[in-house]
């Protein structure tokens, strides 16, 4: 546990250390949430609630699903998929650590520097601008806090996954574009799930990706709430467990196959 | 006494897909999957005691880091076995590399946006070394490698050859009793070669851990390695100390003579003439056929010598020699 925390810990300082980067991608995270909000709102012409989504919760929204874009690095992460082409991954082999956790530790510490940097910092700049939806009651930012964590979990975990894939192709990068686009179809950032005809939302929610963003943004804005809300922190946290079972049986045979370059 | 590294028939075959030349070669390459074998590494039989310091040798693609990704538990090998320290290296990886070190030259385990100390000190946490004696081994290896002046500066920011010497810190803070250095002085300069022999050196005889070098520096060898492995085409070819090596594949000895007055002919019986300009001879000997001193008298029984000089044959003579002619050639199976 020491080790997980020493490791987080370094990620985390590692992130701090690029200040350009951060600040080119909060501008740039921004900039696109003021675009989707205005095409969204565009959408809601006269009317003032669709599907249960208000102009302010539209607005919240967008915010919300741009602020999540580093946090959960929606975009790809290819760290692990780089490592086993490069042979980077023999160093991280070499230490009597697990891969799995490692690499979980290492997120963990990336992830909650981009939480504040290029997270809690949308939210406030969104704040500055508009009228935003907030989650009703200590109880509600209670289970967002916890939500939140879950949706960090449930995609390193799913993230790592598509990343295994570089063990068995030379060239997993397109393969892991192509889920990376997909997951963020599914999981409620490019549209609110709520938006989607029916039949569609049910096929979403038989996937975990719904439990990385639609979830969490459904907690913040009040949709989710009373018992429906623990139903659906319980099943972020089977899908992780699922997730990880899975990507654990799928590392061992992939460290079997593994052929490290270079050298 | 106990071997610490024992390798039977240890053998790792890639299976390579086939690739056509041609008009037509990029369709029948897209569509067929035709595979050829290659054997990197075949039927390798060794073993190492603890203390020794084994230099490991062989040309590009001789399989030399195939095997010791093996030996350290990075790849799992086609046919054999491999018992180090008493571990199967692939089966039991993570117990197993907390007993050992590695360093691959071309490779660093530190962290790339971190101070260098930052990485040392977490190696703490990941081998569960004791508070006091990581201490103890963090100051003694940044005196002897003199790494203080930059455990401050983040490691993109290193020189190679500073880089090198964290990287051989970051191996050892554990006391592992078995090292593996891949090319530990690649790429730097003749100072920091020397820096690090002399730490590999230290290791070796102050605290008897055993080491395995690859390398294509033959001042390594020469300045380090007791006993020398050389392995090509996957086999190994040679095992044994560098004398011996020396005696046997060394290439000839040379006496070069200055003459006194020049002389039309100054060829001797048992010597080759290799090269006669300017009333300078240079004779080529064989040590088994010759001695020196013989060779002198014959030659000074002759003509009027105004100097001479014997040179011997270099090592790295000895090797070029032994992979250009390939001396050792692998017995057809």
């Amino acid at each position: 546990m020491r080790l997980f925390f020493e490791l987080a810990a370094r990620s985390f300082r590692r992130t701090l250390t690029y200040r350009i980067a951060t600040l080119a991608g909060l501008i740039t995270n921004i900039f696109f949430g003021l675009i989707r909000s205005s095409v969204l709102v565009a959408l809601f012409g006269q009317q003032s609630e669709v599907s249960g989504y208000t102009v302010t919760s539209i607005i919240t929204y967008t915010g919300l699903s741009q602020a999540l874009i580093a946090y959960l690095m929606l975009f790809g992460w290819y760290d692990l998929m780089d490592g086993v082409h490069t042979g980077e991954i023999s160093t991280q082999l070499l230490k009597p650590l697990s891969l799995f956790r490692y690499w979980l530790a290492h997120d963990l510490g990336r992830a909650i520097a981009h939480l504040f940097l290029r997270g809690v910092s949308i939210m406030l700049i969104y704040e500055l601008m508009f009228d935003l939806t907030y989650p009703k009651d200590l109880g509600h930012w209670l289970a967002l806090l916890v939500s939140l964590f879950f949706a960090w979990w449930l995609s390193m975990v799913w993230r790592f996954l598509v990343n295994l894939a570089a063990f068995w192709s030379p060239n997993a990068q397109g393969f892991g574009r192509l889920l990376f686009f997909a997951a963020n179809f599914f999981s409620g950032f490019m549209m609110p799930l709520g938006l989607f005809p029916d039949w569609l939302q049910t096929l979403c929610y038989l996937t975990p990706f719904p439990y990385m963003i639609n979830v969490v943004i459904e907690i913040y804005l009040n949709i989710i709430t009373g018992s429906e809300l623990f139903f659906l922190l319980g099943l972020q946290l089977v899908w992780i467990l699922g997730l990880s079972l899975i990507s654990q049986f799928i590392l061992t045979m992939g460290i079997r196959k593994l052929a490290i370059a270079g050298g | 006494m106990e071997s610490i590294i024992r390798v039977d028939g240890l053998a790792k075959h890639f299976s390579v897909r086939k690739h056509y030349k041609g008009r037509f070669a990029p369709l029948k390459n897209f569509f067929t999957r035709e595979a050829s074998t290659v054997k990197a590494v075949d039927d390798l039989n060794f073993e190492i005691n603890p203390g020794e310091l084994v230099g490991y040798l062989g040309p590009n693609g001789a399989g030399k880091s195939t095997t010791l990704k093996m030996l350290t538990g990075l790849l799992v090998p086609s046919h054999g076995e491999v018992r180090v320290s008493g571990f199967n290296p692939w089966k039991e990886r993570k117990a197993y590399v907390r007993h050992i070190g590695a360093v691959f030259g071309q490779r660093t385990t530190l962290w790339w946006d971190l101070p260098v100390v930052e990485s040392l000190e977490l190696l703490k946490y990941v081998y569960h070394i004791p508070e006091a004696r990581f201490r103890e081994n963090l100051s003694h290896f940044i005196d002897l490698l003199e790494l203080s002046p930059f455990l401050g500066t983040p490691v993109r920011a290193l020189s190679l050859g500073q880089r090198m010497r964290a990287d051989l810190c970051a191996a050892l803070l554990h006391d592992p009793r078995l090292l593996f250095l891949d090319e530990p002085t690649i790429g730097l300069d003749v100072v920091a070669k020397e820096r690090i022999r002399d730490f590999i050196k230290y290791l070796n005889q102050e605290r008897k851990t055993t080491v395995i070098l690859t390398t294509h520096d033959l001042a390594d060898v020469q300045k380090l390695c007791q006993r020398i492995m050389i392995i090509d085409q996957g086999k190994l070819l040679f095992d044994g100390g560098l004398e011996r090596l020396q005696e046997r594949f060394g290439g000839k000895r040379q006496l070069i003579v200055d003459f006194a007055e020049h002389y039309p002919d100054v060829h001797v019986a048992q010597a080759q003439l290799k090269d006669y300009q300017n009333r300078r001879a240079i004779y080529e000997f064989d040590r088994r056929e010759l001695s020196a001193s013989e060779l002198i008298g014959q030659v000074s029984s002759q003509f009027q010598i105004q100097d001479l000089t014997v040179r011997e044959p270099d090592i790295e003579a000895t090797i070029r020699n032994i992979y250009e002619k390939q001396l050792l050639k692998v017995p057809e199976t």
